[in-house]
């Protein structure tokens, strides 16, 4: 059997092919799905997805959101999502660097909570962009 | 077209052979008495025909003709491929909005029998209400946003006679001018619509509307935005964002329930060499999957995680309902406008023709009668 992974974003399809295996980090900790994996719905976090695909592990940063797996398909949706491979290391490594100085310089609760979701946006781009996992 | 000008122009060169002038006038009269172009031209400009400068002004005004004919030509191009764009994000955005609409509604089945408390379906009695107004970037779009901001006057009056409160959300650069020269309404933000609408301009018209709601602010979200119903025609609606109905169902003003699942596209073809608009209405199927399915979740966590992106694509989709709805505003008002110049150009050089034929039949009269009092 085969397994098949749709991402999906306002925006776009990201991804829409067949896969080995994916992992996928839920609000409840990180899940392995693999062929025939037992119906399920979850919510998304904002975290890392792996792929594996040929015997690789690709990466790809998920900015939170639903799955539901069934059936041998699985669709993501999310608010945005990014490949790693389409990240600019450099540029995600400033983001976070910039995300990090706004959360020590945040006031108030409303700020502080939206501050420290940028910073887990950019630092889950920055472990998406860095290739060895 | 500006008759004053015209009228200033001859004014401004009283001396100017004006004796001949006018015999020249009398003498063609008979000929332009029947106006043999449309009504509508006649109508816009005196019958008398009041298009009596010099040649040099003429040719001038035909130039300046012929390049605004130029540019409004342009924008309506520019315009019409801009309507394409719009159309295909509205294409791209479907199979996500088609599946978060089966998603939500499955779930919702399954987690009809259980007591589910999410705070952005919470109906409360309502006290104060926020208007989400869309409007356009720019103008030269006819009356598009003008139509708009006259719905949302409508009802912020509407609001005001039931003594409720409102507040206003700003989208656009045109409704972002008219709210700052008001400053009677009560606005919370301001926010600029980008050229095309993305996730993130929705994600920030989401995220204040929806801490609005949650800190119980407001009680109640409304959306106005532009339909976009074909090329000429675009309704400004009203639509109720937020307590969102779990069951994935937009109400209108009236309580009129549209079903999320029955979703409508426009598509741009064209049809015999012109640009028609299709509207498909396409009822989502929403199939089975399996009954067992498990909750990797508390089913409100699940909720709430599918809330947002439900009112998130809500929000974008209506963005792009707007844009598409402004740029078709534009290219027709621009076509308009395109046609009156080629109408005004082809009076003008018909006047021009005219008045340089009876200036040289004028020389020659002259120069016979010269040389007949010679002889």
């Amino acid at each position: 059997m085969t397994l098949n992974l749709c991402v999906l974003t306002p925006n776009r399809i990201v991804w829409d092919s067949e896969v080995k295996e994916i992992i996928l980090s839920t609000n409840s900790g990180q899940i392995g799905v693999l062929p025939n994996h037992a119906p399920a719905a979850t919510a998304v976090d904002i975290g890392i997805l792996r792929i594996r695909l040929n015997g690789q592990w690709l990466r790809m940063a998920l900015m939170g959101g639903f799955a539901r797996i069934g059936n041998n398909k699985i669709t993501i949706l999310v608010n945005d999502a990014e490949k790693g491979s389409d990240i600019d290391p450099q540029e995600a490594q400033k983001m976070l660097e910039l995300a990090e100085a706004n959360v020590r310089k945040a006031e108030g609760k409303r700020q502080t909570i939206e501050a420290n979701l940028a910073l887990r946006r950019a630092r889950t781009r920055v472990e998406a962009s860095n290739a060895i996992s | 077209m500006s008759c004053s000008n015209m009228t200033m122009l001859v004014s401004s060169k009283p001396s100017l052979s004006d004796a001949s002038a006018l015999s020249f006038r009398t003498s063609l009269s008979p000929f332009q008495a029947p106006p043999s172009h449309s009504p509508t031209s006649a109508g816009s400009r005196p019958t008398t025909g009041p298009i009596q400068c010099g040649l040099r002004e003429l040719r001038d005004r035909i130039d300046s003709v012929k390049n605004t004919q130029k540019i409004t030509e342009a924008m309506k191009l520019v315009a019409a491929a801009k309507v394409r764009r719009a159309q295909e994000a509205v294409v791209n955005a479907r199979p996500f909005s088609e599946t978060l609409v089966e998603v939500l509604y499955n779930i919702n089945e399954q987690l009809q029998t259980e007591d589910i408390d999410v705070p952005l379906t919470k109906v409360r009695p309502v006290k104060k209400v926020a208007l989400v107004v869309v409007t356009g970037d720019r103008g030269l779009c006819g009356g598009f946003n003008n139509a708009i901001i006259k719905k949302a006057e409508a009802r912020i009056g509407e609001l005001k006679q039931l003594g409720l409160e409102y507040t206003i959300i700003s989208v656009g650069k045109k409704g972002n001018s008219y709210f700052l020269r008001r400053p009677y309404i009560p606005v919370d933000r301001f926010l600029e619509g980008g050229s095309l609408p993305t996730a993130k301009e929705a994600q920030a018209i989401a995220d204040d509307v929806f801490s609005l709601f949650i800190s119980e602010e407001v009680d109640k979200v409304e959306l106005l935005y532009t339909k976009f119903v074909s090329l000429v025609k675009a309704d400004p609606v009203i639509h109720t964002l937020l307590p969102l109905s779990p069951r994935g169902e937009i109400c209108d003003i009236n309580g009129v329930c549209v079903d999320a699942a029955e979703d409508e596209f426009f598509r741009l073809t064209t049809r015999e060499g012109k640009l028609t608009v299709e509207r498909d209405v396409v009822r989502t199927k929403t199939e089975e999957f399996s009954p067992i399915l498990q909750f990797e979740q508390d089913p409100v966590q699940i909720l709430d995680a599918l809330l947002p992106l439900y009112l998130n694509s809500q929000i974008l989709r209506s963005l792009q309902e707007s844009l598409a709805s402004e740029l078709a505003a534009r290219m027709s008002a621009m076509s308009n406008a395109t046609d009156n110049a080629v109408e005004l150009k082809k009076n003008l050089s018909r006047v021009y023709n005219r008045e340089r034929q009876a200036k040289i039949t004028g020389e020659i009269l002259e120069i016979v009668a010269g040389a007949n009092a010679l002889t």
